[in-house]
């Protein structure tokens, strides 16, 4: 009885608010009406292009016959669940991005320390080389890792001649190490441009106090600069991680570490064709996504969230 | 022009009492100025009168008329704001005659009103000039000119002098007051300058904790504060406590000749120049000397403990420690409650 | 008051010295001594004060070597005849560029044009749709406070499905229209709105948007108008930043396009697939690399004449 007596007040709550902002009278219901024409637009795309093929794939991920759509089954979460194979990959995913993301946010920090407190000779040519990448697919960042790394990159030839040994056995773009380089070629202006932010509201008064009072520069960023960096430090390491996660089109060209995502790419290619254990494992890593995001940055000031 | 009632106006945020049954006329031509601690409800009051708040009960009327629940494109109301607001992406000119053009004036007339108002506020050399040239004052003027070209119902100043410095400030409140005062605009002004309010308001409203302390002209409200919190907001005041009797108020150190209605316990509150140095009857030790120009401000304690603020002329030099002998003008006692 | 500051007090000054300075008297009384100076110059200096500031800059030279090296060489290279050794040899030549750029035969079928072409109508598409469901949205964000807010703002400012999976769902859902332009386009709209968003609404954040909007709309002007005339036009930099930025990311998108593409024309990104993933077209990719830094290199002078520090959301 309480039950359904709740139940239909809340009902008519709703109904009241449906109809105070279609037909408002205070300012405050003008402004609710606002909010949601504004917002309007925005969800119904996000609702048209994500949620509903969301939606699809979970349906994908429990059909039985993928290819009409048919029938119910669970034999997809079970391969997900009882292959090793899927572990380790995941394993690798992680391992490879933390670490890819560890020495991004690293490189971030000096070169948003430089750029924001050093009078550098070419400061425009570091934030353009910084920001520049940000636009490159990861197919790009790929062969310019071979450009570097590859069988006629730059790299292994000048090794190779100054060693005397062949370019070929030298090459490591397709290696984990380039690989790697990669990874962090995409990453690091990420890191960079969240970082600079951070620095960009650095009490710099504190720090020029820390130094009056007899603080070394060491002692002044240890002390000073590191815990009012530690914010944007946390957002940026969260970020270049889901960026990370998501690199798709570099390691496809260079394909010397399964990763998620060309797990789920071979998993829907001709001869080993499984849409919904690749549905699956999206579901899984969009999920693992979004939960992480929205606990790492309960963390953080949303402010230093740049993308 | 218009009057302005406000009538039991009340605004609350969840369980937070903004403004708390505020009764207010804003008479025809008046400047009423507005003035409280931070956090007073002035702000929310004046929202309300632009209809960007709509009040949880009580009513707005202007002439009359019950404006409550009108939209704010819609009541006609100047406003001009601390941080001027202006258009960055319009001239000065551009500015001022927006007001117009949403009115549907034609665009001649629009902006003969529009180069009308920046003459009138000596700024008739900056209206092709882009807002973010201009220095703070004159920003200012121009956003008194947008908010004057509606020819409004009611102009509402929120903290306009603020972000300016002291000598154009002192300027400016003349210069705005006379024109003010010259086109008989009826205006709210809120500010938390005191100084500024009873410089240019006919009649000021103190607020406090959301509700009305008192409303009356500047005179008044410095020389017969409504209470202590009045008192002591609009200018500083020591209060005394006594016992009134017989048409005197015995404050036990001194007898004073003023009558209150009921015998009992009183409180009296002193203006620093309620009290004359150098002869009298009383003794007051001198405990702090805040040398201020013009003037000297002391503070001294009575044979009964009260401390009590006064000022002396400023070439007088006093100490702390010293002993002065001071008598109290009863003529600038005001007895309260 | 460091040591370098008083060169004098560093190598032991004489007594004479002494006495002269202190006959320096200053107009406010106080006067000079250089054994004064002794006492607060510091012998020693920190370890960090001596070596992070090479440290650091010399990690900063490696980055932006390691960033920009590749690039240069891909684009000259793209003018070389051989990529053998340890440089590119035998320039200028433009056969790579015309081959890329369809004056002449060319190894993998097709020229970069008609991919281009449709690429950046595309993104051009998916800008203009950004336009009109970011700046509302970017908007509401930065000016209203309600509930829900927070969810909404993460979803229009993270990108929460990767492009990949977006693709593979789009296709399946929208079996009919997935692989059309019109999938692309609202994939890429998707896709690249955060950008939209925090760029215009970092430019909102900057100004005092509910004043403006206060003023404007006590001047007479109903909401709508409001928002077209006057708050629109404040935030026109960040619009135009924000609408270089989502054009330029969607021109050379692959992830989604990669899942999506149906090849009739291929969208540039598969074009430079197709460039790439041959290793034996070495020079002939690096042509086609390069079209896409000129488009880029543009996109980041436009920006920068914007006041933007490249391809930045943040208002600076």
């Amino acid at each position: 009885m309480s039950v359904r007596k709740s139940a239909t007040a809340s009902v008519r709550r709703i109904a009241t608010l449906a109809s105070t902002t279609a037909r408002p009278t205070t300012e405050r219901e003008r402004e609710r009406r606002r909010i949601v024409v504004l917002c309007l637009p925005f969800f119904a795309l996000a609702v048209v292009a994500g949620f509903v093929p969301l939606a699809m794939l979970v349906r994908i991920s429990l059909a039985e016959d993928t290819i009409w759509m048919e029938g119910w089954s669970l034999e997809a979460w079970e391969t997900l669940a009882t292959t090793p194979a899927y572990r380790r990959v995941a394993w690798n995913t992680l391992w490879f991005v933390g670490l890819a993301t560890g020495v991004s946010v690293a490189l971030g920090v000096a070169v948003a320390h430089a750029l924001e407190k050093y009078d550098l000779p070419a400061e425009r040519i570091v934030v353009a080389a910084v920001s520049f990448p940000i636009a490159l697919p990861g197919i790009v960042v790929a062969y310019l890792i071979t450009v570097l790394l590859g069988r006629q990159g730059l790299v292994t030839n000048a090794i190779a001649v100054a060693t005397g040994q062949g370019a070929h056995g030298l090459a490591s773009a397709t290696a984990i190490t380039g690989l790697f380089l990669g990874y962090v070629y995409s990453l690091l202006p990420r890191a960079t441009m969240v970082l600079r932010g951070t620095y960009a509201e650095v009490n710099e008064q504190a720090e020029e106090a820390a130094r009056a009072l007899g603080a070394s520069r060491w002692e002044t960023f240890y002390h000073v600069t590191l815990p009012e960096i530690r914010p944007g430090i946390a957002a940026a390491a969260i970020l270049t991680f889901r960026s990370g996660l998501a690199i798709f089109g570099t390691v496809l060209i260079l394909q010397s570490h399964q990763v998620v995502t060309l797990q789920i790419h071979n998993e829907i290619s001709v001869g080993s064709y499984a849409p919904d254990v690749a549905a699956a494992i999206g579901l899984v890593y969009v999920v693992f996504i979004v939960a992480f995001t929205f606990v790492g940055l309960r963390f953080v000031d949303d402010d230093a969230v740049e993308v | 022009m218009s009057d302005v009632t406000l009538e039991s106006l009340t605004k609350t945020y969840g369980d937070e009492v903004a403004v708390d049954g505020i009764d207010l006329t804003i008479r025809d031509g008046e400047i009423l100025g507005v003035v409280g601690p931070s956090g007073c409800g002035k702000t929310t009051t004046l929202r309300t009168i632009a209809g960007f708040e709509t009040p949880t009960h009580g009513r707005v009327l202007f002439d009359g008329v019950d404006v409550t629940h009108v939209p704010p494109e819609e009541r006609n109301v100047g406003l001009v704001f601390q941080s001027y607001a202006l258009f960055d992406t319009m001239t000065v000119r551009e500015n001022v005659a927006f007001g117009p053009k949403m009115q549907g004036v034609p665009k001649a007339k629009r902006r003969e009103r529009a180069d009308d108002l920046l003459a009138m506020l000596d700024i008739a050399e900056l209206a092709d000039r882009r807002p973010t040239t201009l220095s703070g004052g004159q920003q200012q003027r121009v956003g008194l000119a947008r908010a004057l070209a509606i020819e409004p119902h009611v102009l509402l100043l929120d903290e306009p002098m603020t972000g300016l410095d002291a000598e154009l400030k002192t300027r400016l409140r003349e210069e705005i007051g006379d024109l003010l005062a010259d086109l008989e605009v009826t205006a709210l002004y809120v500010t938390h300058d005191q100084e500024e309010a009873m410089a240019m308001c006919d009649r000021i409203a103190v607020l406090a904790d959301g509700t009305l302390e008192q409303v009356g002209p500047p005179a008044e409200i410095y020389r017969r504060p409504a209470n202590p919190f009045v008192a002591n907001f609009v200018g500083s005041s020591t209060l005394l406590e006594g016992v009134a009797e017989n048409g005197h108020v015995d404050l036990g150190f001194t007898e004073l000749p003023v009558a209150a209605e009921t015998d009992g316990s009183v409180r009296v509150a002193a203006r620093p120049a309620a009290f004359e140095l150098g002869e009298g009857s009383l003794e007051a030790d001198v405990t702090d000397v805040t040398y201020l120009g013009d003037r000297t401000r002391l503070t001294a304690t009575l044979p009964d403990d009260t401390t009590v603020t006064l000022h002396a002329d400023g070439i007088d030099g006093y100490r702390v420690g010293d002993s002065v002998p001071l008598s109290i003008d009863e003529q600038r006692v005001h007895l309260l409650e | 008051m460091t040591g370098n500051t008083s060169p004098r007090a560093d190598d032991g000054s004489t007594a004479a010295e002494n006495a002269d300075a202190a006959l320096t008297t200053r107009p406010d009384g106080g006067s000079v001594t250089a054994s004064g100076n002794r006492r607060w110059s510091r012998s020693g200096r920190a370890f960090s004060t001596l070596l992070g500031r090479p440290i650091v800059a010399g990690v900063v030279a490696v980055v932006t070597a390691f960033l920009t090296v590749p690039v240069l060489v891909a684009f000259v290279s793209s003018f070389a005849e051989s990529g053998s050794g340890v440089l590119p040899t035998g320039f200028v030549t433009f056969d790579h560029w015309r081959k890329v750029l369809g004056f002449g035969e060319y190894g993998v079928r097709k020229n970069a044009i008609p991919g281009l072409t449709y690429s950046l109508l595309i993104a051009t598409g998916g800008m203009v749709l950004n336009v009109v469901i970011g700046v509302p949205v970017a908007y509401a964000l930065a000016r209203y406070d309600f509930y829900a807010r927070d969810w909404v703002n993460t979803f229009a400012i993270l990108p929460l499905v990767p492009g990949l999976i977006l693709g593979i769902a789009f296709v399946q859902t929208y079996p009919q229209h997935g692989r059309s332009a019109l999938g692309l386009l609202a994939g890429y709209c998707l896709l690249k709105s955060p950008y939209m968003v925090l760029t215009v609404q970092s430019s909102f954040q900057s100004m005092d948007l509910v004043r403006l909007e206060e003023s404007a709309r006590s001047l007479g002007a109903s909401w709508p108008r409001t928002f077209l005339t006057v708050v629109v036009p404040h935030a026109k930099r960040g619009i135009i930043a924000g609408a270089i930025i989502t054009w330029t990311l969607a021109a050379a998108e692959f992830n989604f396009t990669h899942m999506v593409a149906s090849g009739s024309p291929d969208p540039f990104a598969m074009f430079l697939y197709d460039n790439i993933a041959n290793n034996a077209l070495y020079l002939q990719s690096a042509a086609a690399v390069s079209v896409y830094f000129l488009i880029v290199a543009g996109a980041i002078i436009s920006l920068q004449l914007l006041g933007k520090r490249g391809f930045s959301t943040a208002h600076q």
